[in-house]
């Protein structure tokens, strides 16, 4: 299949392009999300003094990692595709190609790296003695597979509109961060006035934070309803995205 | 290659009511309502038409030339063509592997080293790493670029990466090759290169859309050619009428603005050339003859004084290289006086032997001691027919030793 032969070119590229130039290489992957947990964790347990819900809650840190790297591959994902088809003008401008690929490569290649991460940070949350379930690692991978897919549908819409209104990209590190607050990353549902719980529902990312705790930490775990609801959302918004991309797309070169 | 010789007469590409039309785009605004516009299922309101009701078709093993002024849609249709761009009128259809070097670079990525995007390049055709692998060897040594072959192409001059985009185009040997301006930039021995590829690949069945404004290439690495003007289609047909057409319309063009330039440079009116008429014709045309045909010019020059002028004549090029010129008094002849104060010549050219092409003929009216010039008149010439001799005129020849080879390309009659 061409199609699938051209991301794979695109997500080789990509990943070779942004570590081999840097002096850490591969390793940034893992350094930058860490550092950014020990920020966080220095703050909020430190100084915030905050603490993951439930009697037998393995501390905030083990808490706090599950939903980051996630929201980390989601938003960087997100972003990197959002300007993926105006990055690549030169390219859409000369060679008839399925620009899907592009956006599909940015995603694909932030949910590689930061899952390979994700991974590593498991089994040194292991290796430190937090009871990470381990065997629950087959339906954390699927919850990810499906994360990326809503992160596929947001971007094709994010990359199809972004060729049009140039502004989007300028405004996204702010959306996103608003994002992160609005979502279950650094709190519980729980820790919020019971009358806000409804709504937090209605952000499609907050059921991963709680799909991942639930299933690597065993605190309260989603109903099997919540999950097949996730898994209409991310498809619904999958649609939605290539359904605006694909009608955009033949006039992208008139714009960009 | 087996498919290549059963299906002669396969359609290769076909156009109908092609048309494109870029939106006008001032203001973010525009953009934004654009996209709203897009979204819902319109299409735009205001656009600037590059191309219009072009129909198209060019069947496998045909070589077709595109010529037209800057401006005239030609990239746009290849763009078209190559599904770069979606028409916003009428359809294109294209049957088999499209190869294309659209412009410069044929869309490298200017950060990454030559290898690195032959390989893109190679993914973007739909070939797996094993088979770029093959043909990596192949590019490299077409391309000819040594060291620089690692290295960013963002550090490549424009002919390099023309080099290596060729270099690409020709390993991946599509059914379909469409080339834009390539051969400008190239320097003489690549051009060569290029042009005894694309004449061996031509002659393998394959099919070739070329854009030049080089008529030399055109003609001979196209037969049809079709010339586009304001993004329509002003003629089409054999490579030879075509750009003899276009090149006649380039000649009126300059002719008009030069005309009234060197007329405004005779320094007196002592001597004014009042006529000048080829074959008969003294409409401000082109004269147009056909390849060895007879030329006739007449002149005629009032004279205030009543004094004999000295009539010269001189034939060029199109970009201004002499070809001929000659005056009366050179010859040792008298113009003829008519009256008074007129007197004329006529020059007379059995079987001209210019080559088919475009030139310029000027008449100019001298002082009888053909010391000033006083009045000069420029018409075109064309002269049309079919040859692939070079240069612009046929000396005389003969061949010996050697047997007819019965060219079908077109050999002169």
């Amino acid at each position: 299949m061409p199609a699938l032969r051209l991301a794979l070119h695109f997500i080789h590229r990509d990943i070779r392009n942004r570590y081999l130039g840097s002096f850490s290489g591969g390793l940034w992957a893992l350094l930058q999300p860490l550092a950014q947990l020990a920020v966080y964790s220095f703050v909020f347990v430190y100084v915030f003094k905050a603490k993951a819900p439930g009697a037998d809650a393995p501390g905030y840190v083990p808490f706090l990692a599950l939903a980051l790297w996630p929201w980390t591959a989601f938003s960087e994902g997100l972003s990197r595709a959002t300007t993926a088809i105006q990055d690549n003008a030169a390219l859409i401008r000369k060679v008839a190609m399925p620009r899907e690929v592009l956006v599909f490569a940015a995603v694909a290649s932030s949910f590689l790296i930061q899952g390979i991460g994700f991974l590593a940070i498991l089994l040194a949350l292991r290796a430190f003695g937090v009871p990470v379930h381990l065997s629950a690692l087959p339906w954390a991978a699927a919850t990810y597979a499906l994360l990326s897919v809503l992160a596929l549908g947001y971007a094709f819409l994010f990359a199809a509109v972004q060729v049009f209104v140039r502004d989007l990209a300028a405004a996204l590190p702010q959306l996103l961060m608003l994002w992160m607050f609005a979502s279950p990353v650094f709190y519980a549902r729980e820790s919020l006035p019971e009358r806000y719980w409804r709504f937090v529902d209605w952000n499609p990312f907050a059921h991963y934070t709680e799909a991942f705790r639930g299933a690597l930490l065993g605190s309260p775990a989603q109903t099997i309803g919540g999950d097949l609801t996730a898994v209409a959302v991310a498809f619904g918004i999958l649609a939605v995205g290539l359904f605006v991309f694909r009608r955009l797309n033949p006039h992208f070169e008139d714009f960009l | 290659m087996a498919a290549r010789a059963q299906s002669e007469t396969q359609v290769l590409v076909r156009t109908s009511g092609l048309g494109k039309a870029y939106p006008k785009v001032f203001h973010r605004r525009d953009r934004l309502r654009a996209l709203g516009r897009l979204l819902v299922g319109r299409r735009g309101a205001d656009a600037v038409r590059v191309l219009e009701g072009v129909d198209l078709r060019v069947e496998r093993g045909q070589s077709l030339g595109l010529i037209g002024e800057n401006g005239a849609g030609k990239s746009t249709l290849l763009k078209l063509l190559t599904g770069v761009l979606t028409p916003s009128a009428g359809s294109v259809l294209v049957n088999g592997r499209v190869g294309a070097l659209l412009e410069l670079g044929a869309g490298f990525h200017p950060e990454y080293s030559g290898r690195d995007n032959i390989a893109l390049s190679a993914a973007l055709y739909g070939l797996s790493a094993e088979e770029t692998r093959a043909k990596l060897a192949e590019i490299v040594e077409f391309a000819d670029i040594g060291d620089y072959i690692d290295e960013p192409v963002k550090h490549y001059s424009s002919g390099m990466s023309v080099r290596l985009g060729f270099a690409i185009v020709a390993a991946l040997r599509p059914d379909l090759l469409i080339t834009d301006e390539v051969l400008a930039v190239g320097d003489e021995s690549f051009q060569k290169k290029c042009v005894r590829w694309m004449e061996q690949y031509l002659s393998d069945g394959g099919t070739l859309i070329l854009v030049s404004h080089s008529m030399y290439h055109i003609q001979k690495l196209c037969r049809q050619a079709i010339w586009l003007r304001h993004g329509r289609i002003e003629a089409s047909g054999g490579v030879f009428e075509v750009t003899q057409a276009y090149l006649a319309y380039h000649e009126r063009k300059t002719a008009a603005q030069e005309v009234a330039h060197a007329n405004a440079t005779g320094t007196g009116t002592e001597f004014e050339l009042v006529e000048f008429a080829l074959n008969g014709e003294s409409a401000d045309v082109p004269a147009l003859i056909e390849q060895g045909g007879s030329l006739v010019a007449r002149i005629e020059v009032t004279s205030r004084f009543g004094r004999e002028p000295v009539i010269a004549l001189g034939l060029s090029r199109a970009d201004g290289t002499t070809v001929y010129g000659l005056a009366s008094d050179m010859d040792g002849r008298h113009p003829r006086r008519i009256d008074e104060n007129r007197y004329a010549v006529e020059i007379v050219f059995d079987a001209l032997p210019l080559l088919p092409g475009s030139y310029l003929i000027r008449a100019h009216a001298m002082d009888s001691e053909a010391m000033r010039l006083f009045c000069t008149v420029e018409r075109g010439l064309t002269v049309r027919g079919e040859s692939r001799e070079l240069g612009m005129v046929r000396l005389a020849h003969a061949w010996r030793e050697c047997v007819d080879a019965g060219s079908q390309r077109g050999a002169a009659p």
